[in-house]
């Protein structure tokens, strides 16, 4: 199975919102319950990802290249190759797909959060109760009921603008290096760049950026973190090594110790 | 004179309360934890079951952070007395180590160093419990509480943290259970964690330097 993707053109997008609304509607999420809209000086509406906004446009005000720039960037998983979620989550709630996204089961999530806390891009979120601890993440699938049946994730399906692509991965790389290519040369974004092609062994959500990713506050060069694999691979093993090593021997000397004190009494 | 052998208190009943109270937390947070790492105990980490178990194991926080409360408020004199030897190493340790495997496996006592209240194997013990105590104490509580809000290197070195003390307690209280509850040469251990009480015999001839200790204070009395 080749893998898949999903392009971003923010120098397409306008900040509709449609994304946003097609996600909460096919998804069954809630609308912002958490407070009202309140204005912070900016029509960037919610504030933040929440566990019933799983994705939502980032309007940044850039005042850093040669003139000013309203950018916009359509925030949601980034389904990794190399994904931290997938490896800290115990319970395996969090899967890849061999389409090449990272998979959500909520039946499956106990709520621990570490994914919320390993994650390189700080996507899930954790709906939580602090004191009993009792607790469900979530976070964009890519609608993996819809894109596991042939059909296109619903904010794609929505997209007014065309910002929003989808299909094979190597497909989605060449149609954004093409655009990457029309943005230096023809339009005069000489920043312009495509995001998430090699990232963290190649993400399934590609962007096409008209300014450094730092600009969109994106991590230019996002890092798995280095404790899971030593945590992982190294010390849970190591560990489950050891205290059965401890177990084999406590019966050794269990065996031995009664031979020798009953030959010494006998 | 010869006197008759009286058996001695060993633990008081503040420490034989904290000790059992110590062993229900410490099993109801080991099971609730290793959920998450054994495979066959998976049905209880996921899901709704997998809630369930991390609330009893915030249930069996609870518990043990009344541990040492309980020990310093009902019993500070055997608490202080306690961290004060599980804190004190002389070269008799050393020669303990030296001459364990001989006595563990073939029960050979010639080696054997006299040893206190503790012997070097049970302080070694001790001090890995005080020590994981803290680890897991501030490291849960960055876990508890912590989550978005401490930064996620902080979070992610604490779950690190809370695993490595997990393993060192798991193996090291195999290695408890084994030696109180079934070795052969430890008869009456047990008994004495439940009752208190212990024969002059057994800490004459295991615990020797506190022997005397006793022996000289109720000399003087």
């Amino acid at each position: 199975m080749s893998k898949v993707a999903m392009l971003i053109d923010a120098s397409q997008c306008m900040a509709c919102r449609g994304c946003q609304v097609a996600c909460k509607q096919w998804n069954d999420l809630a609308g912002w319950s958490y407070s009202k809209t309140v204005n912070r000086g900016s029509y960037e509406n919610p504030p933040h990802l929440s566990p019933q906004t799983w994705t939502r446009i980032k309007f940044v005000e850039y005042e850093g290249g040669e003139r000013f720039q309203w950018l916009f960037l359509k925030e949601g998983c980034m389904h990794c190759t190399q994904a931290a979620c997938v490896d800290v989550c115990p319970t395996h709630a969090l899967k890849h797909h061999p389409l090449g996204f990272v998979t959500f089961e909520k039946e499956l999530c106990n709520g621990c959060g570490y994914c919320t806390q390993f994650c390189p891009f700080d996507i899930p979120r954790l709906e939580a109760n602090r004191l009993s601890g009792q607790a469900k993440a979530s976070k964009c699938t890519f609608c993996q009921d819809r894109a596991t049946n042939g059909l296109i994730p619903a904010c794609v399906k929505t997209c007014p603008a065309g910002a929003l692509s989808w299909g094979e991965r190597e497909e989605m790389i060449a149609k954004g290096r093409a655009r990457v290519e029309v943005l230096k040369n023809g339009r005069g974004f000489l920043n312009a760049n495509l995001y998430g092609e090699t990232e963290l062994g190649g993400l399934g959500r590609l962007y096409v950026l008209t300014e450094r990713p730092s600009a969109y506050g994106l991590p230019e060069k996002p890092q798995y973190p280095a404790l899971t694999t030593v945590w992982q691979d190294i010390v849970q093993p190591l560990g489950e090594i050891a205290i059965g090593a401890t177990a084999v021997g406590l019966l050794i000397n269990f065996l031995i110790a009664r031979r020798n004190i009953k030959v010494e009494e006998g | 004179m010869e006197r008759k052998e009286k058996p001695i208190l060993f633990f008081t009943t503040t420490q034989r309360f904290v000790h059992w109270l110590h062993v229900v937390a410490f099993i109801l947070l080991l099971v609730t934890g290793m959920v998450l790492y054994v495979p066959q105990l998976h049905p209880f980490a996921v899901g709704s079951a997998g809630q369930a178990s991390r609330l009893l194991h915030r249930i069996g926080v609870i518990l043990l952070a009344a541990v040492p409360l309980i020990y310093i408020v009902f019993d500070p004199r055997q608490f202080a007395r306690s961290m004060k030897e599980i804190f004190t190493w002389s070269s008799d340790d050393l020669g303990w180590l030296k001459a364990a495997p001989a006595y563990y496996f073939l029960g050979d006592e010639k080696a054997m160093p006299p040893q206190g209240k503790f012997n070097t194997g049970q302080k070694l013990f001790y001090l890995t419990v005080v020590v994981a105590l803290v680890v897991f104490g501030v490291t849960g509580f960055v876990m508890w509480f912590g989550k978005g809000v401490v930064p996620v290197g902080l979070f992610q070195w604490s779950v690190f943290l809370h695993d490595l003390a997990a393993i060192a307690t798991a193996a090291f209280f195999l290695v408890h259970f084994m030696l109180s509850v079934m070795h052969p040469l430890m008869k009456g251990s047990l008994e004495s964690m439940l009752f208190g009480w212990i024969s002059e015999e057994y800490v004459k001839s295991h615990h020797r330097k506190w022997y005397e200790e006793v022996m000289r204070s109720k000399e003087s009395e």
